[in-house]
């Protein structure tokens, strides 16, 4: 059993698992921000396409497409996605073929795909608490973006490309090293379930 | 010459240097495999947490589903369990499926209040209104929908004279889905306002008709009803715009002349 767990720890480090992960990721990320932005269009052009409200009023009733928090920035923020998400799976694809990225690019994108976190997770709070309602589609987005983003940080630190102070490298490193990262991922998407489960569990489960 | 002191000195500093690194990857070895156990147990939690949320919610709903207590039918109400409001003789019968917690049922009651008031009034239309129960899920466990539906079963009941105004303050008044709706008391003084006499108000918590708001929110699903506002008129589901006043009073005197 020693041997299983070392042999599979030394797969999660490997540089195939993290960029394959984060291909697969993106790819689900992709999928659904494209299903969000042509459901965008067809409210757009046909208000009442989604306007009576379903039987299951926590999943759907249009609320979520419909609130101004769809459209953050003046257009349908699924849009984003269908921007960002392909340049991720370019980086996974170019990385899993052997291609090694600048410090500063990885860097970089780290800071660009950190913004793209927080504001998946503005979306998620807002849906949750202030709409009402939630949308599979905005969720599957919430958890292959967590992905992307767990998965991008854990190269760049295993790789040293973060410009921090030495010690907290170290320990960064030895705290994935031990698999932490995966602890914490884990605690909080069972977090985020047990949430959604106890705000509506009883329209979900009926 | 001299050099055996000093090198021994740098390799004693280098000596204690490994032996610092060392200590200190142990020590952050120890916090981490600290950390991870800690980490499990939270996982286990959690998960044990889920679990007993989902059955928990699972049961609660079969739970509201048993009528344990006696089916009370309204004075007046229709086999199919609408609260009928208008001349039996009206020319045009328009059915609405609503629940008082359904954000664009208010959207459709607040656009179209004047002209249904109109057309019941002069006779052209009789409403029937199938008060649903099926957003009780999204009060935070007050079953907003049924208290109200059940207020206006009773109002039907004992004072059918007062039910428009009543509906319509509720709708006038509507909370946010989502919300814990309206306090009994609140309800109560919209009732008082609607002209509902303060006998009828009083047993609006005694939850008479719940039982029958059960079964006509099943029957309505049952009957092919997929969400609310549903109209129906001479039994023909109206497909034009319910969130403006107009099409459906249009709709309302073509059905008329035909």
């Amino acid at each position: 059993v020693a041997e299983l767990l070392t042999r599979l720890r030394g797969v999660r480090h490997a540089t195939a698992w993290i960029y394959g992960t984060m291909l697969v990721s993106a790819g689900l990320s992709l999928i659904a921000s494209f299903v969000l932005s042509i459901d965008a269009v067809r409210l757009a052009a046909d208000p009442q396409t989604a306007l009576s409200c379903n039987i299951n009023s926590v999943v759907s009733c249009g609320a979520v497409a419909n609130s101004w928090q769809a459209s953050l920035l003046g257009f349908p923020n699924a849009f984003l996605g269908l921007v960002a998400e392909p340049v991720v799976i370019t980086i996974a694809v170019a990385s899993l073929g052997g291609v090694r990225f600048p410090r500063w690019f990885m860097f970089a994108a780290q800071v660009v795909y950190t913004i793209g976190v927080v504001f998946a997770y503005w979306l998620f709070y807002q849906s949750m608490f202030n709409i009402g309602a939630l949308c599979p589609w905005c969720l599957l987005v919430t958890v292959s973006t967590t992905l992307v983003f767990t998965t991008l940080t854990h190269v760049n630190i295993r790789d040293g490309n973060l410009p921090l102070p030495p010690r907290m490298q170290t320990a960064l490193k030895s705290a994935v090293a031990a698999d932490l990262d995966v602890i914490a991922v884990t605690i909080w998407l069972l977090a985020l379930t047990l949430a959604v489960v106890s705000k509506y569990g009883n329209t979900l489960f009926g | 010459m001299g050099g055996g002191p000093v090198g021994k000195q740098a390799r004693n500093t280098a000596r204690q240097q490994r032996l610092a690194r060392a200590a200190a990857e142990r020590r952050r070895a120890k916090r981490n495999r600290l950390l991870a156990t800690g980490g499990g147990l939270v996982i286990l939690g959690l998960l044990v947490a889920i679990v007993v949320t989902v059955v928990n919610a699972a049961g609660a709903t079969s739970r509201d589903g048993d009528a344990s207590k006696r089916l009370v039918i309204p004075a007046g109400a229709t086999p199919a369990g609408a609260i009928p409001i208008g001349a039996l003789t009206a020319p045009v019968k328009a059915e609405v499926y609503l629940d008082y917690m359904c954000p664009f049922c208010g959207r459709f009651d607040r656009a179209n209040v004047d002209e249904l008031d109109r057309l019941v009034s002069d006779g052209t239309l009789r409403l029937e209104l199938y008060v649903l129960s099926f957003l009780d899920k999204t009060s935070n466990g007050t079953r907003y929908s049924t208290r109200t539906a059940n207020a206006v079963a009773t109002v039907a009941d004992r004072a059918p004279d007062k039910v428009l105004a009543f509906s319509q303050a509720l709708f006038a008044e509507q909370p946010a889905e989502g919300s814990d709706g309206l306090s009994n008391d609140q309800i109560a003084k919209l009732a008082a306002g609607a002209g509902v006499p303060q006998e009828v108000i009083n047993t609006f918590t005694a939850g008479t008709f719940e039982p029958w708001i059960v079964e006509l929110t099943n029957t309505a699903f049952d009957s092919g009803i997929t969400g609310t506002p549903t109209v129906k008129i001479n039994g023909t589901v109206f497909k034009g715009d319910l969130y403006s006043a107009g099409p459906l009073t249009e709709a309302i005197m073509a059905a008329k002349d035909r």
